[in-house]
């Protein structure tokens, strides 16, 4: 039993699992289903690729998917299955490693060899500590967040060969799907975020926080209350536990608050400034430098000053 | 003894506390400067049974015992006083009917108080007299089937919202004291300008004027006569809420400062390493814990006022003056504590200070409430 | 027809503490995640407008028949547990193992919902792993649910899609936080939740073999705030700053 498995229904989230593969020291194998487009891109990344082809197969379909990939698990024995942790790989993940019995762990943000042994590191207890753990069972099933591995660069030399699996019928039906209301933004990959909180009391001062995003070249972010409270932003926009994990070079946080669920989201930030009206703010303790203003006054200036 | 909550106990401080963080505390300066709570709050209350908790189901209370009572309403208070304060004179005027009234009385006057649809509250205090029976000159005139009342209470909170109000009048014919149920807002009631305070002005407060206000005799509350024995009775619910309000206050106040001591830095170093400091925080840290023993502990006591009205009466009075001058003390501390800005509006101990003035002042001084106990005590109670 | 909601209780995070790095658990109460009242929300919902019967199942230590109150009030109409203080070791395989075993011990089951995870540990794999087990069909992340006769309607909230899906029943759903407002249970219904229909049953009753840990957890850690914490008086520079720390002015 050797070698790792990945897959992703997103290619960008597949290649940076194949990233997070070479952390383990064995053969990598990658699987596309029904995407042929991400078969040979992977690659083109110098990936082993397995592409399974079959119209019955429908990615909505958790429990269908998790037993074709057992299947593809039972031909290739690899020790290690390495799925993305966004919602789709989340859910795969536990039905799958009910049906190969595998130890299974998902929001895994980094693999660490120690002793011979991978330990896997994720937030436990609500974002308030960092766990390190082990899978004990003989195939391992992990989930990794995204942007916690960069995507390789093309390689070449990979190759494309085709597998087939059984496919039972199907307790589910697709019946529509549409895709989110979203402006395609990507926090989590942005290299600078200004991330709004609650401290931000005036709606209309979110168009002077979108032009100095603009004039830093960064990415409008948010803490949860500001998109599902107040709904002045998407919720694709989230930082923090209910939402994406950013790792810029640069966060500004205006007005946001220091709780671990936002924080969570931004503390691998390299640098991180603050600015808020309370001298006291909580959020002060998780940046590098900090500015005590009222943003109403604070955002125009920073905007003319830029 | 066991000092843990039982789950049941945890989970009515929940309900109180979810409800009131979410749907009290952010509007407390709205409606501070409407000098109003608005009336469906209080059905919004009733429907999570916070209205009546220590009553009966049958007549529309919770059953949730003095205790649940003491531990909703802290939480209350913590979220928004004013609205504790109206509560709090709303379950004394409940209290007074539950104890007092026949079954008729009960089914008629309860059921819509413990819904929130009435707010009630009891009236004794007027202008020539805080608590002393013989200066009261309220009148009741009895003809046919009616009682006729006449003249003026003073300080009546919740006097602007619909429901009854057991009014303690004298009644010509005998002189003695009686108490009338009254309809607010029938013929002959009428309410003044409302009071301003120097805190909690949302609770409303209102002289009320009786002229010619016609009572059925069915409504008369027990016996003629039993007038002064009805406060004494009831105002154990008043006491009790004043000490939850004052414990309200001393707990927030502590926590403001806190988490100030916590934050604020002198030449690089938390204050908390200070020993003035600390010796401020400690102080603060015992009587809230003193406090809330005796709270509690006669809240137990409360759960067999029925069975016990003296001891009961004896730990009210005693809870009511302890915990409300140690709030005082403990918002005093708490500005110490924070130097200037306590004294700024935009920050809450300015309004802490303001509110825990009021508790001692209120349902009885200091002083009577001693005297009140001296006089348990030395009657073996 | 039952609606099956299963919960897990874990210790209030709120009153966590952290000494010397390390989470102290000791003495915290226990309480129902945010998630999993979601998803008892989403079944009393259901119940509303079904006449469906909601049963709570949970397994937990000795704790858990005073934990699941909070349940019971919050609209449940009993409640089916597992009692032993074994569970607190236990991780998702066996605690999805236990549950399923439950479930098919009921009869009459429209759906089994799950919350996402657990606010303590989020796997977040017991939903799916009981779905395996029984061999019935799952959404996760719904957002809304509709039954009609044999079959579940649910609209998904996926990374980049809504999907709506059709599954027959039983089937098991899992929900994400934020789905719905969990109603505040009345004081009236807290005071009758100890009094509502419960079975309890112990590992004992359940002919399971238990098997071995999957997961050891190697340390568990508060991470270290490196942060320089300076504080910086002026716009002006707040620009260095960020200029410094390599942003460019577009």
């Amino acid at each position: 039993m050797l070698g790792v498995l990945v897959w992703s229904v997103q290619t960008k989230l597949a290649c940076e699992l194949l990233s997070a593969a070479r952390e383990i020291d064995q053969e990598v194998f990658a699987l596309a289903i029904n995407d042929d487009a991400q078969a040979e891109s992977l690659a083109q990344k110098g990936a082993q690729v397995f592409r399974l082809n079959n119209q019955s197969l429908e990615i909505a379909n958790t429990a269908s998917i998790a037993h074709a990939i057992s299947q593809v698990v039972n031909q290739l024995n690899p020790e290690y299955i390495l799925l993305s942790s966004n919602r789709r790989g989340k859910e795969l993940a536990g039905r799958l490693a009910q049906i190969i019995n595998a130890g299974c762990l998902s929001d895994v943000r980094a693999l660490v060899s120690s002793d011979g042994q991978i330990e896997c590191v994720r937030n436990a207890l609500g974002g308030a500590t960092i766990a390190h753990q082990v899978i004990k069972t003989q195939q391992k099933l992990i989930a990794i967040s995204a942007n916690c591995y960069e995507v390789p660069s093309d390689q070449g030399g990979g190759q494309v060969q085709d597998i087939s699996v059984k496919v039972e019928d199907s307790k589910l039906r697709l019946l529509s799907t549409q895709g989110k209301p979203s402006e395609g933004v990507d926090i989590s990959s942005a290299e600078v975020v200004v991330a709004v909180g609650q401290g931000l009391e005036n709606e209309e001062l979110l168009e002077t926080v979108n032009k100095i995003a603009n004039q830093i070249g960064g990415i409008v972010g948010c803490t949860k209350p500001i998109a599902t409270d107040r709904k002045w932003l998407g919720e694709e926009r989230i930082i923090g536990l209910s939402g994406a994990t950013c790792k810029p070079n640069v966060a500004l946080l205006l007005g946001t608050s220091g709780q671990v669920q936002f924080s969570v989201g931004i503390r691998d930030a390299d640098t991180i400034v603050a600015v808020d009206k309370d001298d006291q703010a909580n959020v002060f303790t998780l940046a590098d430098y900090y500015l005590v203003a009222d943003l109403n006054d604070f955002l125009p200036k920073l905007s003319t000053s830029l | 003894m066991d000092f843990d909550l039982t789950k049941e106990q945890s989970l009515i401080q929940k309900t109180a506390k979810e409800y009131a963080q979410t749907a009290l505390a952010p509007r407390f300066d709205e409606w501070e400067e409407a000098h109003n709570v608005p009336l469906e709050i209080f059905s919004e209350l009733g429907d999570l049974g916070l209205m009546g908790l220590p009553f009966p189901e049958q007549y529309g209370g919770s059953d949730a015992g003095f205790d649940g009572y003491v531990l909703a309403v802290e939480q209350i208070c913590m979220a928004n006083n004013a609205v504790g304060s109206a509560i709090i004179a709303h379950n004394l005027g409940m209290a007074i009917i539950n104890a007092f009234g026949n079954e008729e009385q009960k089914m008629k006057f309860l059921p819509p108080a413990g819904r929130g649809e009435q707010v009630l509250s009891f009236a004794f205090t007027e202008p020539g007299t805080g608590s002393d029976p013989k200066q009261i000159t309220c009148t009741a005139k009895k003809e046919g089937d009616y009682y006729i009342l006449n003249g003026t209470k003073r300080f009546i909170s919740n006097a602007q919202y619909p429901g009854t109000l057991g009014i303690v009048a004298r009644d010509v014919d005998s002189d003695e004291l009686g108490t009338f149920i009254v309809e607010k807002f029938c013929e002959g009631y009428s309410i003044s300008e409302r009071w301003e305070k120097i805190a909690l002005n949302a609770q409303g407060l209102y002289d009320i004027y009786l002229k010619d206000c016609k009572v059925s005799t069915s409504d008369v509350l027990g016996n003629i006569g039993e007038g002064f024995f009805h406060l004494e009775a009831g105002i154990g619910y008043g006491k009790m809420g004043i000490a939850c309000s004052a414990m309200a206050v001393a707990q927030q106040a502590y926590d403001a400062a806190l988490e100030y001591a916590q934050q604020k830095l002198h030449r690089g170093k938390p204050i908390t390493k200070f020993q003035a400091v600390q010796l401020l925080i400690a102080e603060m840290a015992e009587k809230i814990e003193a406090c809330r023993l005796v709270l509690y502990k006669s809240a137990m006591i409360g759960n067999n006022s029925i069975k016990n009205p003296h001891l009961f009466a004896k730990y009210a009075a005693l809870s009511k003056n302890f915990v409300s001058q140690n709030a005082v003390d403990v918002t005093r501390l708490a500005m110490e504590l924070v130097a200037s800005y306590g004294l700024m509006k935009d920050y809450k101990i300015e309004r802490l200070y303001r509110e825990a003035i009021v508790f001692p002042q209120v349902e009885g001084v200091p002083h009577m409430q001693q005297v009140i106990l001296a006089n348990y005590i030395l009657a073996g109670i | 027809m039952k609606c099956i909601v299963a919960l897990k209780q874990i210790p209030d995070l709120q009153q966590l503490r952290i000494r010397n790095r390390e989470p102290v658990l000791n003495d915290i109460p226990y309480t129902l995640g945010a998630i999993d009242k979601n998803a008892l929300e989403l079944g009393v919902q259901l119940k509303e407008e079904l006449d469906w019967e909601v049963v709570v199942i949970s397994a937990g230590n000795e704790e858990l028949e005073d934990t699941i109150k909070e349940a019971l009030a919050g609209g449940a109409d009993n409640s089916f547990l597992l009692i032993d203080n074994q569970i607190d070791q236990m991780d998702s395989a066996e605690i999805a193992s236990l549950l399923a075993e439950m479930i098919r011990r009921s009869e009459d089951i429209g759906l089994a919902i799950f919350g996402e995870g657990s606010g303590d540990n989020y796997t977040g794999q017991v939903g799916s792993r009981v779905a395996e087990i029984l061999g019935w069909p799952q959404a996760g992340y719904a957002t809304s649910v509709s039954v009609d006769g044999s079959t579940a309607k649910v609209t998904r909230a996926l990374d980049d899609c809504i999907e709506e899906v059709e599954l027959d029943l039983p089937a098991v759903i899992i929900v994400s936080a934020g789905l719905n407002t969990p109603r505040i249970p009345s004081v009236m219904q807290i005071l009758k939740a100890g009094k509502l229909p419960k079975e309890i049953i112990t590992l004992d009753d359940l002919s399971l073999v238990s098997s071995a840990n999957q997961i050891e957890t190697v340390s568990n850690l508060a991470p270290i705030a490196e942060r320089k914490q300076i504080k910086i008086g002026s716009v002006d520079e707040l620009l260095n700053c960020l200029e410094s720390a390599g942003v460019e002015r577009r």
